[in-house]
């Protein structure tokens, strides 16, 4: 007896008995549905975290070292300027300003309550994704003739300045006049954030403006060309650093926002398959009623299978039979889960991106329609035929295992 | 010829003889032996049937006529006992050889139908030419005109409910000659059926056993048996007679 002829009459068996076939496909249904659903939204919830981050700018590497090592710190910013061009796009290299606090006329902002003030040099702002909307970014001529002019964030200029235009104004840090030369574009569109209470001075007035921490080792801000050559450029810096790295109280860093990607994905990954491993107990549970279900139509159907025994079927024809009825049925649950599944992921998907609350230092992205993946459906489908198959088995073989003759005697 | 008898070629040296059709030694069926409530259902028979014979084992009910017809059948295997089917020990064969041999060389009709309520009259005939793996297109033509030689052309379509009594005894046959097997058991195939109905069974089994079939009749009628060639009587798992019949149907 060939397969075919086995599958169709399996089918055939199966949609003898709608209502049954279908209560027994519910479990492996919920269940195919529900490991679709958890796994697509959490497959959703990388993708939206992914997109955020390159929002972010997944070449950005920053270098730093935070010990009395300024040599070794001057040789890799040499090394990594000298890269510009071909692993690198830019390079830029900054120093954190603290304890600064602004003032014009009458208004004050410290730069401490969750802004930045930095010092820079003409390479940091393309470095690190900020782009002038109104006026003038600072240069590296700014840092050579020790300029007094600075740049602000967009939080800055409306705190400050309002609807006026912020351009020549003079603002005082820490008691000296600056000229506001230029305003960053706000981050993340026009939702303001911390990120865009940021204050940036040429680098070279440094022991000026903060006085009491002196001058520091800058750190450097680089984008790469593409995302590969950033993860490969950190490693080439962390092993220069190994080399010559001798300071215990220290320690330095090369971090790519590629590699805390890739390291977020580990741990949702991590996540998402806890997630549909809960999930997949409901599949198994699914089965066992399979089982159930099929045990129950091997009793009902003895007289049957004593029928097909006699007229000379063998013992693996009745398994045949029975294992395949098994198999379509959790494979015919698996593609009504699976549909389920496609349409729950899109309601689950929604409710998820309405209830996302968007963190102020990252990036907004935009929804998108949330769908199982490819690899996600065929497994959940390939997982569906096998419970079949493995719950199957037993009836199966109870079933193939009777004698003929009993099996025939049965009403 | 419609039927072909099974050619008597010459037997392999080691084997046995294969010219009896059913060579049964000394066989005994015995249920709990030993216990308090051991049955006997056969006790010691032995029968010899040559191809080509039309053999009733007639008896009562509990007289272990079915039992025997089981066993012949390769459905039951024996307590004690040898059973040589065309000059093979039945005992000897593993379980997938008894389904072929049942597949292959007996045509099975019985007293309850025993058709597969879900499957139409022809997929019904056509199911054991699906076991033994024949070709779609062959298997339907001999289904189609095992069908149309008990006159059920009609009905082809008909599942086993939607037909009277006669009428799904006659696609048992069928099912049993589609195949053109060289033996057709029947155990009593006419008995949930009116005379009339009975009647062209038995006329069909017959006609089959005139172009070569060879038929072993179950029954406890007495008028049916003597249609048959050969009438062999038990009682209590015994056999107490064993003579020939009028071959007429009554």
């Amino acid at each position: 007896m060939n397969a075919t002829q086995t599958f169709s009459m399996a089918v055939k068996s199966v949609l003898s008995n709608k209502i049954r076939s279908l209560l027994t496909m519910l479990g492996i249904i919920i269940g195919v549905a529900t490991v679709i659903i958890l796994v697509a939204s959490a497959q959703a919830e990388q993708k939206y975290t992914r997109l955020q981050l390159e929002a972010m700018g997944a070449n950005r590497i920053q270098v730093g070292c935070y010990a009395n090592n300024t040599r070794l710190m001057e040789e890799v910013a040499a090394f990594c300027q000298g890269q510009v061009g071909e692993t690198l796009a830019t390079f830029g290299q900054y120093v954190w300003a603290y304890d600064i606090s602004l003032k014009y006329r009458s208004k004050e902002m410290s730069m401490d309550n969750g802004g930045g003030a930095y010092f820079i040099d003409g390479g940091y702002s393309a470095s690190t994704g900020r782009y002038i909307s109104i006026g003038r970014d600072i240069t590296d001529a700014d840092v050579r003739n020790q300029s007094r002019v600075c740049v602000i964030g967009d939080a800055v200029r409306k705190y400050f300045f309002g609807a006026m235009s912020p351009i020549d104004q003079k603002i005082k840090i820490n008691g000296q006049s600056f000229t506001v030369v230029g305003v960053y574009e706000p981050l993340y569109g026009s939702k303001l954030n911390t990120e865009d209470q940021i204050l940036c001075m040429p680098m070279s007035l440094q022991r000026r403006v903060s006085q009491y921490y002196g001058e520091q080792t800058p750190d450097l801000a680089m984008t790469a060309i593409d995302r590969e050559s950033s993860d490969k450029f950190c490693k080439e810096i962390i092993e220069k650093f190994e080399q010559r790295f001798q300071d215990s109280n220290g320690y330095f860093y090369a971090d790519s926002i590629g590699q805390a990607q890739d390291q977020m994905e580990q741990s949702q990954n991590k996540e998402a398959a806890k997630t549909a491993g809960i999930a997949a107990i409901s599949l198994l549970v699914g089965g066992i009623g399979i089982m159930n279900i099929m045990l129950v139509t091997v009793t009902e159907r003895t007289r049957e299978i004593g029928i097909r025994m006699a007229i000379g079927a063998r013992k693996r024809d009745i398994i045949s039979q029975f294992l395949i009825e098994s198999a379509v049925i959790s494979c015919m649950g698996g593609l009504i889960g699976i549909f389920f599944g496609f349409i729950g992921s899109a309601i689950w998907g929604n409710m998820m991106f309405g209830s996302i609350v968007d963190s102020p230092w990252m990036p907004k992205v935009d929804a998108f329609l949330v769908m199982p993946s490819f690899g996600l459906v065929l497994g959940a489908f390939l997982f569906s035929a096998l419970l079949g198959i493995l719950f199957g088995l037993y009836p199966a073989n109870k079933a193939a295992s009777m004698q003929p003759v009993d099996a025939l005697r049965t009403q | 010829m419609f039927w072909k008898r099974k050619p008597a070629a010459a037997p392999p040296a080691h084997t046995a003889d294969h010219s009896l059709l059913v060579d049964v030694r000394r066989l005994s069926k015995i249920y709990n032996e030993g216990k308090e409530n051991e049955v006997r259902a056969l006790d010691d028979i032995s029968l010899a049937v040559p191809w080509g014979e039309f053999l009733c084992i007639l008896g009562q009910s509990g007289s272990g006529k079915s039992t025997l017809m089981n066993i012949l059948g390769c459905l039951d295997i024996p307590t004690y006992g040898t059973y040589y089917l065309d000059g093979q020990a039945v005992s000897d064969l593993p379980p997938s050889t008894l389904s072929s041999i049942r597949n292959r060389e007996i045509g099975f009709i019985f007293q309850g139908f025993n058709l597969i309520p879900a499957l139409t009259a022809l997929e019904n005939v056509e199911l054991p030419l699906i076991y033994r793996g024949m070709p779609a297109g062959e298997r339907r033509r001999l289904a189609r005109s095992a069908l149309e030689a008990v006159g059920l052309g009609k009905r082809m379509g008909h599942r086993p409910a939607e037909m009277s009594g006669g009428q799904q005894q006659r696609v048992a046959i069928a099912r049993a000659v589609a195949a053109k097997p060289p033996i057709i058991m029947a155990d009593e195939p006419t008995g949930n059926l009116d005379s009339g109905s009975g009647r062209e069974i038995m006329e069909q089994l017959s006609e089959l056993n005139r172009q070569g079939t060879s038929i072993i009749l179950i029954t406890h009628d007495n008028k049916l048996a003597e249609m048959a060639k050969r009438i062999v009587t038990i009682s209590d798992g015994h056999i107490i007679s064993d003579r020939a019949g009028r071959g007429i149907v009554q």
